[in-house]
C-alpha cells in the first residue's frame, strides 16, 4: 500500500514533519526524531468538557450532557472485555496514559521497544469500546475519589474558581471531571452515544514522534483503519451557550488549609471566540509577549513585588485561547493579596500608557523563541501541543514565523484591547482559620 | 554508548563530564557541590544558590542577569538543593537553545558558561560579604518555602511520614533545614559558609550538548578557574541499617476530603548492594506501576482509592506506599496492602507481573537518556551512591531478577512508620500547624 503524504519542513526548527490524511478523515502526523531511544504516539479526538451540547447532521435536537462525560469515557476506554488495557502495554513494556482537557481527550503510550505491536494496541483499544452497566457503576467510586482528590488542590481550585467568576453559562466554568453528583447521571448508552459521535476519525487525530521510518508506519495506522470499515457521518454541531461579554462576580475567596493566601487575576478575553486558525495563534503569540512584557521576570515590577515578598519564583501567568473562549491569568502565592492586586492593575495601566519599547519587544521575542526551541526536545511537548492546536485549526510550526511577524504596535493594541479592566476577576484562597 | 562522557578535571580539581550528542535542540549545564546532609549546615545550603541567583559582580541584579539571559535567547538558568540519600546537593543548572538555531554558533557556549561561572564563583559583595538584604529576601522566601509543604497534601504526608522515621537519622533532616535556623543566619555567616563549600567540596560539572569538546574544555577552563584546596572533605555513605524496634503509627487532623496514607519501610538494601535491581523489581511488582499488585486491587478492583504506589528512596534503602483514600476505608486499604506484600514474601507473583515490571523499569531507563537534565541525574545517583552503573549494567541486573531474589528483598523489608493524614470529623480540633 502507498499513502501519500504532505511534507512540511520547518526551517526555523530544523524538522520534517510528515501528514498523511486517511479516510474517513483521521489526520496522521509523524515527525522523525533520529537518536531518540523512546517513540512517543498520541491519539486525540476533538472531544473535551466543553462539548456537553451536541447533534450530528441531519439531528435536529441536541443531546445535552451532565458534566464529566468526555473525562468519564476516558477512563471507561481503558478497560474493555479482557480487563486492564494498562496491562497490555505493560506486557509490551510501554507506559500508557491519557488525559482529557476542556477541548480534546487523548491517549498516548510512550515505548522503547515493541513500537509496532503498542501502536497497533493504541489503536485498537480506543477504538473498540467497552461499557457496562457494572463497569460505569465502579468508574463512578473511582472518578468519586479523584474529585475529592481535586477539591484539596488549592491551584486547581482558584483556577475553576476564577472561571466560574469570568464566566456565566459557558461550560469551561465546570470542572473537567464533573461532580459526584453529575457523574452518577452516566450510563453505558449515554457513552455510546458519545463515543459514537465524537470517536469517529473525522474528528480524530494521530501523532507520533520518535526514531522511525514514517512510510512503514503510516501504512500500519492507514491498514488497521481501513480495516473498520467506517461509513461517513454528519457533521457535529456543537452548541456552545451564548456567553454574555459582562463576568458573573468580580471576587470569589475559599478557604483551605494553605501556608499563604494565593492570588489569581483574569480577564475575560471576548474577541477570540470570533478567530480561528492562525489568526487565534496569533493573538495567543501575541499575549504571551504582553504578559512577559508586563509580568517576566527581566522587568522592573516583578523584581519590585518580589523585593517586597509579595510574590515569590511561584509567580506566573498564561493567556488561553480556544475557538469558543479565551482567557488570561496571573497570579500566585503572596502575603497579601490586595497589595499584589493594586500594583498589578497598577502596571497594566501603566504599560497601557507608557508603551513598550522596543528593545523590551525584541528581548522578549527572543527569549519566546528560544524557549520554544528548547521545548523541542520533548517528543511528549511536541506532540501534544501540536494536536492542541492543530484542533484549533492552526499549525504550531508556524509559531516561529509568527513570532517574526508580529508587531510592538500590535502587542500594545491588544493590551489595551485584551486586558480590559471592566471585565477582570479576583480568585483568592485563604488560609483556614482551623487548620 | 550514547550516555558515556568524557571526564576531565580543571587545575582547579572540578570534575568535567562533557556528553556529546546532537539529538538534544539545547546545550545543558550543571554544576553539582556534593555535601553531607547535616541539620547544622541544612538552611545554609539552601540558602546559598538562591542568594547567588540574586546578582554577581557583573549582573549585580536579578533584573539585569534576566536580561543578560533572554538576549541568548531565553537561557534559563536554575538553582537547586538536591537531597540524595544522606547527601545535599547545592546545584546550579543553565539550559540554551542551540545555537545553530538561533544564528549564535561560536558565542553561545562561551558566554552562558561564562553567566554561569560568574553566579556561582563571583558573587556580589558589599563590604566583604553577601549583600544584606539579598540574604533577608531569600531567608524570607525559604521560610516561606518551608511553610508551603502543607499546600500540597499529598508530599505534606510523605514528609511527615519521613521526617519522624528517620528523627534521629542524618536522613531526617528536611532538604530546606527548619525555620527556626533562619533566624541566626548573618550574611557573614553564609558568606563563610560559601568560601567553605567553594573550596573543600567535590564539585561536578556536566555539559551536554552537540558541541566540541576543546571548546567545552576552554570554556569551562575560563569560567571556573578559582582556587580551591589541593584535598577535598570525604563524603560519608547513607546509614541504611537502623533497626525497627516498633513499628510507630501516626494520625494527623485536618481539613481536607481526601484522606491520605503513607506506608514507610527499610529495605536495608542501599543503592550498590547485590539486590539493588531486584529491589526495584519488587517495588516494580508491587505498587511502580498501573499493572502493579497495589493499583490492581486497591484501585481497580476494590475502587478504594485514585492513586495508590510505591517510590523508592535509592540511597537511604526505603520503600514508600501513598494512597488518597476516604479515611473510613483505611483498614481495608491496610488489609488489601499487607495480603499483597505477603504474596510477595511466599514469592507469588506471575509471570506477567514479574516480566511486565521489568519491560516497564527497563523502558523507563532507557527513556531517560532521552532527557538531558535526566541524564545528568541518572549519573549523580551513581556519584551519591558510590556505584557507578551504566544504563546496560542496570539493565541486564534488572533481566536477571529472579523470584528468589525478590523473596530476598521481601524478607529484609520491615514496616517502620504508618502515617495517615486525616479530614476532621464533627470537633475541630487545632493541631500544630
Amino acid at each position: 500500500m502507498t499513502i501519500s503524504h504532505v511534507l512540511i519542513e520547518n526551517h526555523a526548527l530544523q524538522e520534517s514533519l510528515y501528514h498523511y490524511r486517511i479516510e474517513p478523515g483521521l489526520d496522521l502526523y509523524i515527525l522523525p526524531r533520529p537518536g531518540y531511544r523512546k517513540k512517543y504516539a498520541i491519539f486525540s479526538t476533538r472531544f473535551g468538557s466543553v462539548d456537553n451540547n451536541f447533534r450530528v447532521e441531519p439531528e435536529q435536537d441536541y443531546t445535552e450532557l451532565p458534566d464529566g462525560v468526555a473525562h468519564f469515557l476516558e477512563h471507561k476506554l481503558f478497560e474493555d472485555e479482557q480487563g486492564n488495557v494498562f496491562n497490555r502495554f505493560a506486557e509490551l513494556g510501554a507506559s500508557a496514559n491519557a488525559y482529557t482537557s476542556f477541548t480534546q481527550t487523548s491517549y498516548l503510550f510512550s515505548a522503547t521497544t515493541n513500537f509496532e505491536e503498542n501502536l497497533g494496541e493504541l489503536l485498537r483499544f480506543v477504538q473498540e469500546p467497552y461499557f457496562t452497566r457494572e463497569t460505569v457503576a465502579k468508574e463512578q467510586g473511582i472518578i468519586g475519589q479523584e474529585i475529592k482528590m481535586y477539591e484539596d488542590h488549592p491551584h486547581w481550585r482558584i483556577f475553576f474558581n476564577l472561571l466560574e467568576s469570568l464566566y456565566r453559562v459557558h461550560p469551561v466554568r465546570n470542572d473537567i471531571a464533573g461532580t459526584i453528583e453529575s457523574i452518577a447521571e452516566i450510563t453505558p448508552e449515554l457513552l455510546y452515544r458519545c463515543y459514537n459521535t465524537f470517536y469517529h476519525p473525522s474528528n480524530m487525530a494521530v501523532f507520533i514522534v520518535g526514531d522511525l521510518e514514517p512510510q512503514a508506519v503510516a501504512e500500519q495506522v492507514a491498514e488497521d483503519i481501513n480495516g473498520r470499515c467506517y461509513g461517513q457521518i454528519g457533521q457535529i454541531v456543537r452548541n456552545y451557550p451564548d456567553e454574555p461579554d459582562h463576568i458573573m462576580k468580580e471576587k470569589v475567596v475559599q478557604e483551605l488549609v494553605v501556608s499563604e493566601p494565593i492570588f489569581y487575576l483574569g480577564f475575560k478575553d471576548i474577541v477570540a471566540k470570533r478567530l480561528s486558525g492562525n489568526e487565534l495563534m496569533r493573538r495567543d503569540i501575541l499575549m504571551e509577549l504582553v504578559l512577559d512584557i508586563i509580568f517576566g521576570t527581566s522587568e522592573q515590577l516583578y523584581n519590585d513585588l518580589y523585593r517586597e515578598n509579595l510574590i515569590d519564583e511561584g509567580f506566573g501567568f498564561e493567556y488561553t485561547a480556544e475557538s469558543n473562549y479565551a482567557y488570561t491569568m496571573i497570579g500566585g502565592e503572596t502575603r497579601n493579596p490586595d497589595l499584589l492586586y493594586e500594583q498589578v492593575m497598577k502596571a497594566i495601566v501603566d504599560t497601557r500608557r507608557n508603551g513598550i519599547t522596543e528593545e523590551q519587544f525584541e528581548r522578549h521575542r527572543r527569549k519566546i523563541l528560544g524557549g520554544y526551541i528548547r521545548r523541542f526536545n520533548s517528543l511528549e511537548f511536541i506532540a501534544n501541543n501540536f494536536l492542541a492546536y492543530r484542533f484549533r485549526e492552526s499549525d504550531m510550526f508556524e509559531l516561529p514565523r509568527i513570532l517574526q511577524e508580529v508587531s510592538r504596535e500590535e502587542a500594545l493594541a491588544l493590551a489595551v484591547e485584551n486586558l480590559d479592566l471592566s471585565r477582570h476577576a479576583v480568585s483568592i484562597i485563604m488560609p483556614s482559620s482551623n487548620g | 554508548m550514547s550516555e558515556d562522557y568524557s571526564i576531565h578535571h580543571l587545575p582547579n580539581g572540578i570534575r568535567l563530564l562533557f556528553l556529546r550528542t546532537g539529538k538534544f535542540k539545547t546545550i545543558s549545564m550543571g554544576f553539582f557541590i556534593h555535601c553531607n546532609l547535616d541539620q547544622d549546615t541544612a538552611a545554609l545550603n539552601a540558602l546559598l544558590p538562591s542568594v547567588l541567583e540574586q546578582g554577581c559582580r557583573l549582573y549585580p541584579d536579578n533584573l539585569t542577569l534576566q536580561r543578560k539571559l533572554e538576549n541568548l535567547f531565553g537561557a534559563e538558568l536554575s538553582t537547586d538543593i538536591i537531597k540524595s540519600g544522606e547527601r545535599h546537593i547545592v546545584a546550579f543548572g543553565l539550559e540554551a537553545a542551540h545555537g545553530r538555531f538561533t544564528g549564535q554558533n561560536g558565542r553561545l557556549l562561551t558566554e552562558s558558561m561564562a553567566i554561569l561561572g560568574n553566579v556561582i564563583k563571583d558573587p556580589l559583595l558589599e563590604d566583604g560579604t553577601f549583600r544584606q538584604n539579598y540574604v533577608k529576601q531569600e531567608k524570607n522566601q525559604l521560610i516561606k518555602d518551608i511553610k508551603a509543604i502543607l499546600n500540597d497534601k499529598s508530599a505534606y504526608a510523605v514528609e511527615k511520614c519521613l521526617s519522624a522515621m528517620c528523627a534521629d537519622e542524618k536522613y531526617g533532616v528536611y532538604k530546606l533545614g527548619r525555620i527556626e535556623d533562619y533566624g541566626k543566619i548573618s550574611a557573614a555567616d553564609l558568606f563563610k559558609h560559601y568560601r567553605d563549600l567553594m573550596t573543600t567540596k567535590p564539585v561536578d560539572l556536566y555539559v551536554i550538548g552537540d558541541l566540541d569538546e576543546k571548546e567545552v574544555l576552554r570554556a569551562a577552563n575560563e569560567a571556573f578557574s578559582y582556587s580551591r584546596s589541593e584535598k577535598t572533605c570525604s563524603l560519608l555513605p547513607a546509614e541504611v541499617d537502623h533497626p525497627v524496634n516498633e513499628v510507630r503509627v501516626m494520625e494527623e487532623m485536618m481539613t481536607v476530603n481526601q484522606a491520605k496514607m503513607v506506608l514507610g519501610f527499610r529495605t536495608y538494601i542501599p543503592y550498590n548492594d547485590k539486590l539493588f535491581c531486584a529491589l526495584q523489581v519488587y517495588s516494580g511488582v508491587l505498587g511502580g506501576f498501573p499493572h502493579s499488585k497495589l493499583f490492581m486491587k486497591v484501585r481497580e478492583e476494590a475502587g478504594l482509592a485514585y492513586y495508590i504506589h510505591t517510590r523508592l528512596e535509592r540511597h537511604k534503602g526505603l520503600m514508600l506506599i501513598s494512597a488518597g483514600i476516604n479515611a473510613a476505608d483505611r483498614q481495608s486499604v491496610h488489609g488489601i496492602i499487607e495480603a499483597q506484600m505477603n504474596e510477595m514474601l511466599n514469592g507469588k507473583i506471575t509471570d506477567a507481573e514479574l516480566e511486565n515490571t521489568k519491560r516497564g523499569l527497563v523502558n523507563q531507563l532507557l527513556s531517560r537518556q532521552d532527557n538531558p537534565s535526566q541524564l545528568i541525574a541518572f549519573h549523580l545517583d551513581g556519584v551519591v551512591g558510590g556505584m557507578d552503573y551504566s544504563f546496560d549494567q542496570l539493565i541486564r541486573g534488572i533481566e536477571a531478577t529472579d523470584i528468589d531474589q525478590i523473596k530476598a528483598v521481601a524478607k529484609r523489608i520491615t514496616l517502620d512508620t504508618a502515617y495517615l493524614l486525616k479530614p476532621r470529623e464533627g470537633e475541630v480540633v487545632r493541631d500544630d500547624n
